[in-house]
């Protein structure tokens, strides 16, 4: 698997998928996300990086119902969120979400965790569900640690089997939360790879990732958050090689 | 050694054995109990002690005992130091049955072994509709064996509800039985063979109503049998024994779970009404000792309920059993519940699972597994505190122990059936505990 530029593969942008508008959150006192104003495109690959506790996971929550907020509008397809955190079926089989720390379900086998969803919500027979599960996990590349527990294998197979998970659901919309930061260098390579290669397939991806790597080969744009604002946002050749402000700049030059 | 590239090549040394160990029994004797003055006369102490109380309580069970005597005195003419087993021997059916008829005493036996092999499938993996088992012998065995043992004809002594479900469930044992045969000669199980012929008749729900199908047709002949069979009707009150308190301590058993997760997420609930209402439970019952529990629902229960409706001691024991250790498990499942990882119920809801789902697929089994040792805990507890509901008159093993020195033939024998009922609770409790180890290890959450 080589890494290379997607804009040659995927189709054009097109309609949007998310749409967020004077987003405002606070945790008691504390303003954790400020007026975040933010469209995000069909097929469009967006990463979100800034210093910790800047509000990025807050941020991303906030778009599949984890998270309740007090101010704004996030509407997904048109379909605007209610505020608070009620379970909304068309926001969860529209919006897949991969974690830091994987949580996978330790009970059931890798296979079992990523048919759980389509047996029970998707109502799939078993040989059904199996298969394509089984596919999945092939594409990520594990289909021989279908029958092992989840603490039976590596961070980084983890990390390939929660994509999975994910997509099994059949989502339009992935959110990753620095999904490679709680791994060891050998396997951060083997998610991003997975990453990729699901960009490639137009899949729109908001990211929160510290891989700038990353970033530059396959994000369309980049956003850089600070103090629970949007500082900064573009495409990666100018929020990363060329930022106007001051704070990215410092931030960028840390981390590369 | 150099390749190519110029580069030093990496080869791992050879693995080797770990040295051995080899400590001789009397060395490491040594070094673990004789290793210091303190330690050396601890031992000794202990040893001498023990030796003193385990020969004392040898002659008095075994060496000095009687076995064969017909009344206690005789036990005391021959050995007035040693143990009166004789006593324990000749009561040991009642022990045992209670005072249920010698000669129907069959349909106890019969009835304890259908309620193991009804679980034996469990053992196999590959069996159709596993799932079920559980719930059936939970849901359905209960009416058969109560049908079993309190005997009577169907329409007369036995209702026709009742009768109905104890249909269903011999129809449902012969289902799994013959789902067993058929899964381990690796053929298609029942329901599948006729699946063709269901899909054809109905285009919906075919797999259902096909498993309904067959199951009512395998229960047609079990109801031609059971309406012809007359077994002889058995009062409640002639009950007691061994078996009754198994029937107690089962019951309350397989009980405390659903009542427990119930009043567990209630309590978590953030609907005020189901809120206040486990909390009320929980705290109600295990504020009160079991006993003014089982007196309350001797005397309170039949003034609540109404008045046409009349319920025997038994049942008023079995509500208050267990709704008493439900209450208790209630707690057992919290802490379970609490030890999840908020992550889990976050992954569950990013895949969509509502809130049944996540409960019932993804944090009741971690919950359930992680408190084996404590559900195990309270089980073994329910076991020993059944026992109580001799106060209220049910002639379980305990007061038919107590009957036993009100016998005029071995007036004032105490210590013998007690002995004897310690020996059989500690045989039952260490083989629960056992088990807990064993399932403990097999069902650990993370299989790491
Ligand atoms: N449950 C909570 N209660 C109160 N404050 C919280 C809570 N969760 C997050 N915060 C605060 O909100 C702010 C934003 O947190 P968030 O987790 O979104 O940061 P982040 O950018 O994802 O940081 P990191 O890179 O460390 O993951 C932080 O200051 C944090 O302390
Ligand atoms: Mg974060």
């Amino acid at each position: 698997m080589t890494l290379q530029n997607r804009s040659a593969t995927t189709p054009e942008p097109h309609g949007r998928a998310i749409e967020i508008s004077g987003l405002n959150k606070w945790y008691g006192a504390h303003h954790v996300l400020r007026d975040i104003s933010l469209d995000i495109a069909e097929s469009e690959i967006m990463v979100v990086c800034g210093p910790s506790g800047s509000g990025k996971s807050t941020l991303i929550r906030c778009l599949n119902h984890l998270e309740e907020y007090q101010e704004g509008e996030v509407s997904v397809f048109g379909h605007t969120l209610q505020r608070n955190t009620q379970s909304d079926r068309y926001i969860h089989q529209t919006i897949g979400m991969v974690f830091q720390s994987f949580n996978l379900f330790p009970h059931l086998s890798v296979l079992q965790n990523c048919t759980l969803g389509l047996t029970w919500l998707r109502k799939k027979s078993d040989s059904e569900a199996r298969d394509i599960a089984m596919s999945l996990l092939e594409r990520v590349g594990i289909a021989n640690l279908a029958d092992r527990f989840p603490g039976q294998i590596s961070g980084g197979q983890q990390q390939r089997v929660a994509i999975s998970r994910s997509l099994a659901m059949e989502p339009k919309i992935m959110l990753f939360d620095e999904p490679t930061s709680a791994l060891d260098p050998e396997m951060v390579k083997e998610v991003l790879d997975v990453m990729v290669n699901l960009a490639k397939t137009g899949m729109t991806m908001v990211c929160v990732t510290h891989e700038m790597q990353f970033a530059r080969q396959v994000a369309d744009r980049v956003v850089f958050m600070e103090d629970g604002e949007i500082v900064e946002v573009g495409p990666p050749e100018q929020v990363l090689l060329n930022p106007q402000w001051d704070r990215t700049k410092e931030f960028l030059d840390h981390i590369l | 050694m150099s390749n190519k590239t110029g580069l030093k090549q990496f080869v791992a040394k050879p693995a080797r054995l770990p040295t051995q160990n080899d400590q001789t029994i009397i060395r490491r004797i040594h070094s673990r109990c004789f290793n210091t003055i303190g330690n050396s006369i601890l031992t000794i102490s202990v040893v001498v002690l023990g030796w003193y109380v385990i020969s004392a309580a040898l002659d008095w069970a075994v060496f000095n005992a009687v076995w064969h005597a017909s009344t206690r005195r005789e036990c005391m003419n021959i050995s007035p130091e040693g143990a009166c087993w004789a006593g324990v021997i000749s009561w040991f059916n009642g022990l045992i049955y209670g005072r249920y008829p010698t000669d129907q005493q069959w349909r106890i036996n019969l009835g304890f072994i259908l309620a193991v092999m009804w679980l034996f499938p469990l053992s196999c993996q590959k069996i159709a509709y596993r799932n079920f088992i559980l719930l059936s012998w939970i849901g359905l065995y209960p009416f058969f064996g109560a049908y079993l043992f309190l005997g009577g004809t169907f329409g007369v002594d036995i209702g026709v509800f009742h009768g109905v479900l104890t249909c269903l469930a011999s129809g449902f044992f012969i289902l799994l039985y013959a789902n067993w045969l058929l899964a381990i000669l690796n053929k298609p199980h029942l329901c599948e063979i006729f699946q063709p012929l269901a899909s054809r008749l109905f285009n919906r729900w075919s797999q259902p109503l096909c498993l309904l199908f067959v199951w009512l047709v395998l229960s047609l002949p079990a109801a031609a049998v059971l309406s012809q069979v007359q077994l002889q009707p058995v009062a409640i009150e002639r009950w007691g024994g061994l078996f009754l308190t198994l029937i107690i301590a089962t019951f309350a058993i397989t009980m405390s779970i659903p009542i427990g997760v119930i009043l567990a997420l209630g309590r978590q609930s953030t609907l005020p009404v189901v809120h206040w209402l486990s909390l009320l439970v929980i705290e109600l019952v295990r504020a009160v000792p079991l006993i003014t529990v089982l007196f309350m629902a001797v005397t309170l229960l039949p003034i609540f309920l109404p008045s046409d409706m009349e319920l025997n001691k038994l049942s008023q024991v079995l509500f208050a059993v267990c709704i008493f250790a439900g209450a208790y498990m209630a707690e057992n499942i919290r802490g379970g519940l609490q030890a999840i990882p908020r992550g889990q119920y976050e992954a569950a809801q990013a895949l969509g699972l509502g809130y049944w789902f996540t409960m019932l697929l993804i944090v009741l089994p971690q919950a359930l597994r992680l408190m084996i040792p404590n559900i195990m805990t309270s089980f073994i507890s329910i076991l020993k505190d059944t026992t109580l509901v001799s106060i209220i008159g049910l002639f379980d093993i305990m007061l038919m122990a107590r009957n036993i020195s009100n016998d005029k033939d071995w007036i004032g024998l105490h210590t013998e059936p007690i002995a004897m009922i310690s020996i059989l609770f500690f045989v039952l409790c260490y083989s629960m505990s056992q088990y807990s180890l064993n399932l403990e290890k097999r069902l650990k959450v993370d299989r790491s």
